[in-house]
């Protein structure tokens, strides 16, 4: 029998990554799927030269700039002259401080004016007649148009596959001992209870269109759940508890910027909050593992710094129209520099680097000046070498990099040997869950994760997590190109550069190709302040996506 | 929108650094994930629940074994000492060891299974070796805490009998990293025998007897002329006494400089290098499969006094214990040798012993009649220099060699031989470092290890295998 156990075991192990990636591969097939060609929304009609100009985006910029959606060839047109956007209530044009202004059916605009079809919208002097998008079709063409959008997917045969995943994990983890376990399997019960709750939520009672990424996003978590169940299940619950906070964040912060100019008028707010947060934990915070990052509320611990990336994409986004009313970033800056400070205070380098990408990303999306990026690193690179003179210490803590095997045992290469170490033990197809030996080390199941991953689920399982996350950059960038606002588009891309790079600093971090700072890596990591943050920033990509905010019908 | 989409292709950038960071990370864990998985800080091998296979030495005795999941070695200190360079720590600080080489096999590792296959798979694999453990314990306390090295190998047979390097640690009380690298324990995880070459002295005069025999003819019958010291183009060659008029078998036995480094420069350059080179030399030598370290012969920016220097074995000259164990077995046998091996078979617990390691592959080294002529000369040095006496009777062909390394250091001392005797086919290669003249203390070990042989072989303790 016990023969027959670890075989049986044994298949089911390396059957997970296969697994894997089948769930991996439908969710993105179907994420991808959606974002195919798009027809027009409407058209403009240049009364002078006759012209159609098909209206593609949901947020338009016309000005007398190459660059702009909507090119006004016409010497008093501005630049950036004003900005042509949908909302639900219908098409509207905003003025974005033209030296000629905007005339609608002949009278200037002060504020936002709705527009209608066969509305006449004078730009520098050139007329456009605001039409249906059938001008660009045949009768023939019109009926197949009807039906080309928003195709709708069922996710729940996909979250079908997750739960078998979990039911396969959970089989494995009870047979793992010398006796059968039962342990487990109230974890899978808890996991299971979460995911379809959250299913039912999302298409009954909320009616989204699409399920997709909430179910990579539960395959994602549930595998760092269970992971941690390896270790030790106790630790599990309060990251159960997390994953559902997490997700109720995620649907809070969807409907929290569901209209992107109220998002717009409340980023101030969130950034007073977020440096708040930020202030308690300097003046309140506690030293754990070197860094002054936690904050004790009665029995719960948290990291204000993982909530505040949340703050500081949101506080980073903007409609086209607030880009082209604001001209500079001085503001965001100024706060960036605000949020960097108060993380080298706390030794927390790893975070500071995060949120220095981000300020690149952000800085880059909002201004595309190549200029400022370089700007930046430069000044970044500066300050580094002045942080480096004057804090020497640091440089110690890099010095294993690329030695770690000449430091073994000391702290400047002990993690990371040991990741390498125990990942060739697990091969391409792992020891099984809860199997490792790297659970024993210090950290493993939250920065040293990665090996975990590697040595107990198999290399294939981690370069897949790894790779998802990747994708999950990829996929951010093909839907924010779609979206209903600059707003989401920024914070997606953004969001989504964010999660990539703190995904590279981890993993690249233990397997000794950068220095290790200790971040933590998305969604596996043990961790409930890292995990309800990274619901946050996925919330940001799911806005992204033109669906999200469909109204079924 | 135009501008944000162009714009949001730079998390394109971040993502391309992704895929090249996880792209190195695969390549180094195809080159390097053995050396990962077999490094001293993995617990599944010290400590862990990995199943190993036995490493057995010819008589059967447990040299490492995995015992309710743990690696546990030889019981006696003796003997893991005196086996920890061909059995191994656990670790990849001995890369020679077979626990490093044959570790796939020993512990069912393969990077795409890791150590995860269920043991029901019985891929775990025992390894039995040629080695005679207890002889080589009793050859490595014959050092007397010299450094050095010891071979014996059966030249009909290729099977080593007895591989010892010192110095060498206990696996049960391993050297810390900081201590490993202080004087004490100097080059503590190289396998001498095999990953070390040394300057021959002496020893080297067989080769250049053989490059003279191969082409000079008549040389056995020439009468050459000693007078202690000779001066070559302003630049001086000695020997060590006046011997006279002199020919070859007694400048053999008696080791006269002066002969052969005027064989060495009448010879010439070319000549001598090429011949070297045909005996070996200067070519990649391989044991059991790995390349370890060749022997040299360097002459071509050498004076004619250095090429002198370079036919009595100092120079630029270098050779490994294994090279002079091999030109043994050639020399006994005829002018072939048979190629050393040191694993004799793996076998599963359950299917029994089902491969057999021994390749039996042999190389021409020497003519037939060079070989012989060599013989001779080496038995005649045995029985008039050192008597058959120091091998408590057994008869043996051999030469010592004495290298003067410099900087105030003791020479290092060699002795290479076979015995004469084909019912005990054994050829041999010691060298102890600092050791004084090879005669003092090569000379030692190499009878300790030989009448230990002997003795073995002639109880018949080897025959029923």
């Amino acid at each position: 029998m016990n023969v027959l156990f670890s075989m049986f075991t044994y298949l089911i192990q390396v059957m997970l990554p296969f697994m894997g990636i089948l769930i991996i591969g439908c969710c993105f097939k179907s994420l991808f799927s959606n974002l195919s060609f798009r027809h027009p929304l409407i058209a403009l009609i240049n009364k002078t030269t006759g012209e159609k100009i098909p209206i593609v985006y949901w947020e338009n910029s016309i000005g007398r700039d190459k660059h702009c959606d909507i090119v006004v060839n016409s010497p008093t047109a501005s630049r950036d002259h004003a900005v042509l956007y949908r909302r639900d209530e219908g098409w509207f044009i905003s003025d974005t401080n033209s030296k000629g202004g905007v005339y609608l059916n002949g009278t200037p605009i002060s504020e936002d004016e709705k527009v209608y079809i066969d509305d006449i919208i004078q730009i520098g002097g050139i007329n456009y007649e605001l039409r249906k998008s059938d001008v660009f079709y045949d009768e023939s063409e019109k009926n197949s148009l009807k039906n080309s959008y928003n195709k709708f997917y069922a996710g729940g045969s996909l979250l079908i596959l997750v739960s078998f995943f979990q039911a396969f994990c959970t089989v494995q983890m009870c047979f793992s001992g010398p006796s059968f376990n039962y342990e487990p399997l109230k974890i899978f019960g808890l996991l299971l209870g979460i995911s379809w709750a959250s299913f039912f939520v999302s298409k009954y009672i909320i009616r989204r269109s699409n399920f997709e990424l909430e179910t990579l996003g539960i395959f994602l978590s549930s595998i760092g759940i269970i992971n941690s169940a390896g270790v030790d299940v106790k630790l599990t619950y309060t990251q159960i508890i997390c994953l559902g906070i997490g997700i109720i964040f995620f649907e809070i912060i969807l409907a929290f910027i569901k209209d992107p100019d109220i998002s717009m008028k409340f980023r101030p707010y969130i950034a007073v909050i977020a440096l708040i947060l930020l202030a308690i934990n300097l003046v309140f915070g506690k030293v754990k593992n070197g860094s002054q990052n936690w904050v004790m509320l009665g029995p719960f611990s948290f990291q204000p710094s993982e909530i505040v990336k949340v703050a500081f994409v949101f506080f980073g986004s903007s409609t086209i129209k607030g880009i082209q009313t604001t001209k500079n970033l001085t503001l965001f800056i100024l706060f960036s520099v605000a949020c960097m400070g108060a993380l080298f205070l706390m030794n927390d380098f790893g975070t500071a680097c995060i949120f220095f990408v981000t300020f690149i990303l952000i800085a880059f999306m909002r201004s595309g000046s190549i200029r400022t990026v370089v700007l930046t690193c430069a000044a970044a690179v500066i300050g580094a070498g002045f942080i480096l003179k004057f804090k020497p210490h640091i440089v110690t803590r890099f010095s294993a990099w690329r030695h770690v095997w000449e430091h073994i045992n000391d702290a400047g290469g002990y993690q990371q040997t040991r990741v390498l170490a125990y990942s060739a033990s697990g091969g391409l197809l792992g020891l099984g869950i809860g199997k490792g030996a790297l659970k024993h080390v210090f950290a493993a199941p939250s920065d040293l994760v990665f090996g975990m991953l590697c040595e107990e689920w198999g290399v294939i399982m981690g370069i897949l997590i790894v790779l998802t996350i990747a994708i999950l950059g990829i996929y951010a960038r093909s839907a924010s190109i779609r979206s209903r606002s600059a707003f989401y588009s920024i914070a997606s891309c953004c969001g989504a550069g964010m999660l990539v790079f703190q995904m590279m600093l981890n993993v690249f971090g233990v397997v000794d190709i950068l220095p290790l700072t200790g971040v933590t890596l998305p969604f596996i990591s043990l961790g409930g302040s890292s995990l309800i943050s990274v619901w946050g920033i996925l919330a940001f990509i799911k806005a992204s996506d033109e669906r999200t905010y469909a109204i079924k019908r | 929108m135009k501008n944000t989409r162009f714009r949001s292709i730079i998390i394109y950038i971040v993502v391309c650094f992704f895929f090249a960071g996880i792209g190195f990370f695969l390549f180094e864990f195809i080159a390097n994930s053995r050396q990962w998985a077999f490094s001293p800080v993995n617990r599944h091998l010290s400590e862990g629940n990995m199943s190993g296979g036995k490493i057995l030495d010819t008589n059967n005795i447990i040299l490492a074994q995995t015992v309710d999941g743990k690696r546990v070695y030889n019981e006696k200190e003796d003997i893991r000492r005196a086996m920890l360079h061909i059995v191994g720590d656990g670790s990849v600080l001995i890369p020679t060891s077979v626990q490093s080489r044959y570790n796939s096999e020993l512990f069912g590792y393969n990077p795409v299974i890791g150590f995860g296959a269920p043991h029901v798979f019985d891929i775990n694999q025992n390894i039995k070796l040629t080695l005679d453990s207890e002889i080589c314990a009793k050859v490595s306390k014959s050092f007397k805490n010299k450094k050095g090295a010891a071979l014996a190998y059966n030249y009909l047979t290729g099977e080593v009998l007895c591989m010892v390097s010192l110095p060498t640690y206990d696996i049960n009380n391993r050297p810390t990293f900081e201590e490993s690298s202080n004087d004490k324990y100097e080059g503590v995880y190289i396998n001498r025998a095999i990953s070390s070459s040394f300057t021959p002295g002496s020893i080297f005069k067989i080769f250049t007897a053989a490059a003279g025999l191969d082409l000079i003819p008549d040389v056995e019958k020439r009468t050459f002329e000693c007078k202690k010291v000779k001066i070559i183009d302003g630049e001086k060659v000695t020997c060590m006494s006046n011997h006279g008029k002199i020919n070859l078998k007694d400048a053999m036995s008696k080791s006269c400089d002066i002969v052969f480094s005027d064989i060495a420069i009448e010879l010439g350059r070319e000549k001598m290098k090429a011949k070297m080179e045909e005996y070996g030399l200067n070519k990649p030598e391989y044991f059991d499969g790995m390349q370890v370290t060749s022997s040299s012969y360097d002459v071509m920016n050498a004076s004619k006094a250095d090429l002198g220097w370079s036919g009595i074995g100092q120079s630029k000259d270098k050779v490994s214990p294994l090279y002079m164990l091999k030109v043994m077995g050639a020399i006994a046998n005829k002018g072939i040798y048979i190629e050393p091996f040191a694993v004799k078979s793996l076998f599963t617990d359950s299917s029994g012993e089902y491969s057999n390691n021994s390749k039996n592959s042999s190389k021409r080294m020497f003519s037939e009649s060079t070989a012989e002529s060599l013989k001779e000369m080496m038995r005649y040095t045995m029985k008039n220099q050192y008597k058959d006496s120091m091998f408590g009777g057994i008869q043996m062909c051999a030469k010592t060699g004495t290298a003067e390394v410099g900087e105030d250091k003791l020479p290092h001392g060699w002795m290479v031989g076979f015995s004469y005797d084909k019912t005990f086919p054994v050829a041999f290669s010691v060298v102890v470092e600092n050791g004084d003249f090879g005669i003092k203390s090569a000379g030692p070990v190499a009878a300790d290890m030989i009448k230990e042989l002997h003795g073995a072989f002639k109880s018949g303790k080897y025959e029923k295998k």
